[in-house]
């Protein structure tokens, strides 16, 4: 089957989310309200085209000033002068009325200007539905203004302004006619906005479904990130290049005897906590570990900043520094606030692309939730994409997530119904004995492996970080192993008899 | 010399080295042309961008024409003409100096005082349909149906 010849946008995640560009010749119309992107992405366009891809453009301009455009798009950093001086733009100034009457002349001068310095791309701004013309079809004019532009061969986009909300504007005559249609939106998220881009139909090629969030970044342009739940092009030759038996260690010394010898490789494992119980500690000891053994380890932390993060490894006795000025590590910090969902999912990807990790922590799961509203699908959407992402990339990742019950665990995963998409869960727990909370560790789950889900009783150590103590603990007396105990998180343990307590190996 | 500022002086040096300026309408047309340099419109649509009766505007466009700032496409079917600046033109910095200074509201009214006393002087030639003197500094706005 013939390859339909795509116009590459050039805009940043654009062409992704059109499957590699727009089949050329195609009208496109780029419907939105005000303030919605359709200047920026439009002038985008004939930009990238101009620049990138050796492709002319003309901007027509109904209501704004060109000098006005130029100096906006300066903002992003494009020159639009310097490509008008190199005879690859032209902008023009017109009046809607006369736009569309010259697309009807078979000797139109606007025509023959962009076709004078071989314009393939043409981005015309400020189209508005007119009213009936004398009883005329509005569908059938629209029609005309494509025609003329399909007889040039140019790939037209058409900013189309909608003055009110997409149901209505989707039922627009000029959306029957074009052949791509770009809609544009920006919605209230709590006291944020939120823009995003959704390809509505595109004749001649497939494109991703759905909503896909995109910023107008200063110094750029448009940057546009896939949905995450759309489908990503699976990349499953590395599946066949790691032995799944392999294992990785944790770095938390005893974890490892507990799970049969580390983590499988590409593996999913939670570690379920209150905070303080530990999380993060195991998290930096499992990250000190892989650059120990040279392996790249990739740390995306939520909740506290790097310098915390490098400070708390300190207090372990772990030079996280030297790791990241090795390349061993990367530190990632994200703060919560205004979360965009699939632009933080894309710099997972570009991050993980790009430094090729072997092991990885996000610290922590939860604060996902708090951004992306735990009952809503999207925290498990997200939460299935990373695993998959991670998974197809072979890297071993640990997520840490927040219970918030201080003694014992009523539900493994609090309102985070996640349980089924991970292979291990680790419980961190308090264990109350006499006046003392007492770090308790439970392997819940080990999806492929046998497991004594016994509770273990842990200690960390200023300057040497987390151990799972044996068990029983030879020689504790007066302090009463975990294994003197039943019911540890059961919120009241009880002391078993003396005959009862089971005998060191 | 900063754009800003300008004494009257350099003001008419401009003026005499860009010998097609001649009437306010001039300067704003070409003011009009230097925000948009590459405008697709029918002449009374220009007109009513800036402000002046159709003839004073047909008879503004045509000197600027002549003198080689301003390039208009050849008749066609359509009524709408294209127009281009061109300041590359043999006026060269003279012309871009006095559009930067004039795109200023003082400026512009300053450039507008130099022309009214270089007409009163009989410095200039004709002006056309409408007397230099007698012309708004503040441009009229008028509607033009189906512009």
């Amino acid at each position: 089957m013939r390859e339909p010849d795509l116009v590459k946008t050039g805009i940043k995640g654009l062409d992704e989310v059109l499957l590699g560009g727009i089949p050329r010749g195609n009208i496109i119309l780029v419907a939105g309200t005000a303030g919605t992107g359709k200047t920026t992405l439009g002038v985008e366009f004939v930009y990238r085209g101009a620049h990138q891809f050796n492709e002319p453009g003309v901007i027509l301009l109904f209501e704004v000033a060109p000098d006005k455009l130029l100096r906006d798009a300066a903002l992003f950093g494009w020159d639009l002068r310097e490509l008008e001086r190199d005879r690859r733009l032209k902008i023009v100034f017109t009046t809607r009325q006369v736009f569309q009457q010259e697309l009807q002349q078979a000797d139109s001068v606007l025509l023959a200007e962009a076709a004078e310095f071989g314009a393939r791309r043409i981005f015309v701004d400020g189209l508005v539905r007119p009213p009936e013309p004398h009883g005329g079809d509005r569908r059938e004019a629209f029609h005309l203004l494509a025609e003329g532009l399909h007889r040039e061969n140019l790939t037209a986009m058409l900013a189309l302004e909608s003055t009110f909300d997409d149901t209505a504007a989707a039922r627009a005559p000029e959306e029957f006619v074009a052949d791509t249609i770009l809609r544009l939106s920006i919605d209230p998220v709590q006291r944020a906005v939120l823009r995003s881009v959704e390809v509505v139909k595109s004749r001649g090629h497939e494109y991703a479904l759905g909503r896909h969030s995109f910023r107008i970044v200063n110094g750029q342009g448009l940057e546009v990130y896939r949905r995450v739940q759309a489908p990503r092009s699976l990349q499953r030759e590395g599946g066949a290049a790691f032995d799944p038996t392999s294992r990785v260690t944790t770095g938390i010394p005893g974890l490892d005897e507990m799970v049969n010898g580390g983590y499988f490789v590409a593996s999913t494992t939670l570690v379920v906590g209150i905070s303080g119980a530990g999380k993060s500690v195991m998290a930096l000891q499992f990250i000190a570990e892989g650059a120990r053994r040279g392996e790249r380890s990739l740390m995306i932390t939520l909740d506290e900043p790097p310098a915390q993060v490098l400070r708390n490894a300190h207090t372990i006795g772990i030079d996280l520094q030297s790791a990241i000025d090795k390349g061993l590590v990367h530190l990632w910090y994200e703060p919560p606030q205004e979360f965009e969902v699939d632009r933080h999912f894309a710099q997972i990807e570009a991050v993980v692309e790009d430094f090729k990790p072997k092991r990885a922590v996000i610290d922590s799961l939860s604060t996902y939730g708090s951004a992306l509203g735990a009952s809503e699908r999207n925290f498990r959407d997200f939460f299935h994409a990373i695993v998959a992402l991670m998974k197809e990339r072979q890297v071993t990742a640990v997520y840490n997530h927040e219970n918030p019950e201080m003694l014992g665990m009523s539900s493994m995963m609090g309102e985070f119904k996640v349980s089924s998409l991970v292979d291990n869960i680790i419980l961190m727990n308090w264990v109350e004995l006499g006046d003392t909370f007492r770090h308790a560790l439970t392997v819940a789950k080990m999806r492929a492996m046998p497991t004594s889900r016994t509770t273990h009783e842990c200690e960390i150590v200023n300057g040497r970080g987390m151990r799972v103590l044996p068990r029983p603990l030879a020689g504790a007396v007066p302090v009463v192993p975990f294994a003197g105990y039943l019911g540890l998180i059961s919120r009241a343990p009880e002391r078993r008899a003396p005959q009862e307590v089971p005998e060191a190996p | 010399m900063t754009p800003k500022r300008m004494t009257p002086k350099r003001v008419g040096d401009l003026l005499d080295g860009i010998e097609c300026l001649k009437h306010p309408c001039d300067l704003d047309l070409l003011l009009f042309f230097y925000r948009h340099p590459r405008a697709f419109l029918i002449s009374e649509r220009l007109a009513a961008y800036v402000g002046y009766d159709l003839p004073q505007v047909t008879h503004s466009l045509e000197t600027l024409i002549t003198g080689g700032v301003l390039r208009r496409s050849p008749d066609s079917t359509h009524p709408a003409r294209l127009y281009v600046l061109t300041p590359g033109s043999t006026l060269g910095g003279l012309l871009s100096s006095l559009l930067r200074f004039a795109a200023t509201r003082e400026g512009r009214l300053a450039v507008i005082h130099a022309l009214k006393q270089r007409h009163s002087l009989g410095r200039s030639g004709d002006g056309g349909p409408e007397p230099v003197a007698s012309a708004r500094a503040t441009p009229r706005r008028r509607e033009v149906p189906n512009a």
